[in-house]
């Protein structure tokens, strides 16, 4: 019995070690299947504006269906990407900026912006922002931009679609 | 038994265990910091660098993309008042007062996550939705069949939850959304 004794230690420390990387490959795991979903329907750096959630559409678990979604799945390797998000007047709208480990690197609402147009710059270390645009340094070069704009009612969609289409995701040469 | 040999045994059980203890507490919801107020359940840390490893992993899984509290509050329900399972072949009335917060809806999903199939194409009740009555509170039925007055249909699945999405929280309920006023969840009944 004492031969498995190291053995055994082998394993309890395997387990540990297992336990501790499941948990946190999970993460960038399920964030890299969400961003090739999306760099499938659209190239990177450019928003796709998805339709409302229902039953029969569902790209991402627990969607709201009263929410319209548009996603940017993001490089800043080459240069920094800019945000440029349209305001919809009188509703409630948000980008958020999630990183490939899902933390969420920066979120700006109407409520932020007091009503006017984000513009955003999503940098890694050693970028710069253009002149006008708030800086987001990121810790991963990967990641989404979403915008999440609220419906009053389905009837809206028509309108609010013909504003969100007017946001921009786009990525410029780096700035030294 | 050689000596390489039971440490490779021992090394790919370590591994399977880890593995497997892994996926079983991320899909059994167990994770530090979950707030629980009456039926519902929820979290201040998701989408944050001050997230621990485990609950990352479970948002990741059970609400990738999700926002960080000051942004949005996602309480789940998927017991009733009582403690019972949620049953899509039961008819439930969820009543409440004011929600501190700008806007709220309330969104049912099955298995891991998804909208719920049903007739009437509904899958949420936001506030405005609501049933609204003289003394101030709000209510809406969950049932299979069609009901009067605000209906979410449950398509007759045999188990769903409810998310209540709750954007720009008051400060108060993001300081302490374990003591906060959320809705009751009440069984009248299955079929």
């Amino acid at each position: 019995m004492r031969r498995w004794l190291l053995p055994l230690l082998a394993a309890a420390i395997t387990a540990w070690g297992a336990y501790q990387a499941a948990l946190l490959l999970t993460p960038f795991a399920l964030m890299r299947v969400a961003m090739s979903k999306a760099d499938g329907l659209l190239a990177v750096n450019s928003f796709s504006f998805g339709e409302m959630a229902t039953a029969d559409n569902q790209s991402v678990v627990r969607p709201s269906p009263d929410l319209s979604y548009s996603g940017c799945v993001f490089d800043v390797s080459k240069g920094p990407v800019l945000l440029d998000i349209t305001p919809v007047p009188d509703h409630y709208w948000s980008i958020s900026i999630f990183d490939a480990r899902t933390d969420v690197a920066a979120v700006r609402s109407d409520r932020d912006s007091g009503g006017k147009p984000a513009r955003l710059a999503l940098l890694k270390a050693g970028q710069q922002a253009p002149q006008g645009y708030e800086p987001v340094m990121l810790r991963y070069d990967q990641g989404v931009a979403l915008m999440r704009i609220l419906l009053a009612n389905p009837g809206e969609y028509a309108a609010i679609d013909a504003i969100r289409r007017q946001s921009t995701c786009r990525q410029v040469d780096a700035f030294k | 038994m050689r000596s390489w040999q039971r440490y490779a045994i021992c090394i790919v059980l370590g591994v399977v265990v880890g593995a497997a203890f892994a996926v079983y507490q991320v899909r059994s919801g167990i994770a530090d910091g979950t707030i629980t107020n009456g039926a519902w359940t929820t979290g201040k840390s998701f989408g944050t660098t001050d997230a621990d490893a485990l609950t990352r992993a479970r948002v990741a899984i059970g609400g990738l993309l999700a926002l960080p509290a000051k942004e949005a509050m996602y309480f789940t329900a998927n017991v009733d008042d009582d403690g019972e399972p949620l049953n899509g072949r039961c008819t439930y009335i969820v009543s409440g007062g004011k929600l501190d917060g700008r806007w709220w809806s309330v969104t049912m999903y099955e298995g891991a996550g998804w909208l719920v199939k049903n007739a009437a194409n509904r899958w949420s009740i936001p506030a405005h939705a609501t049933t609204h009555h003289d003394d101030g509170t709000w209510s809406f039925t969950v049932s299979p069949d069609e009901q009067p007055g605000a209906w979410l249909p449950t398509g007759g699945v045999e188990a769903f939850d409810l998310t209540l999405r709750l954007y720009h929280p008051e400060p108060g309920m993001l300081a302490a959304p374990g003591k906060a006023l959320l809705p009751t969840i009440q069984q009248q009944g299955c079929a």
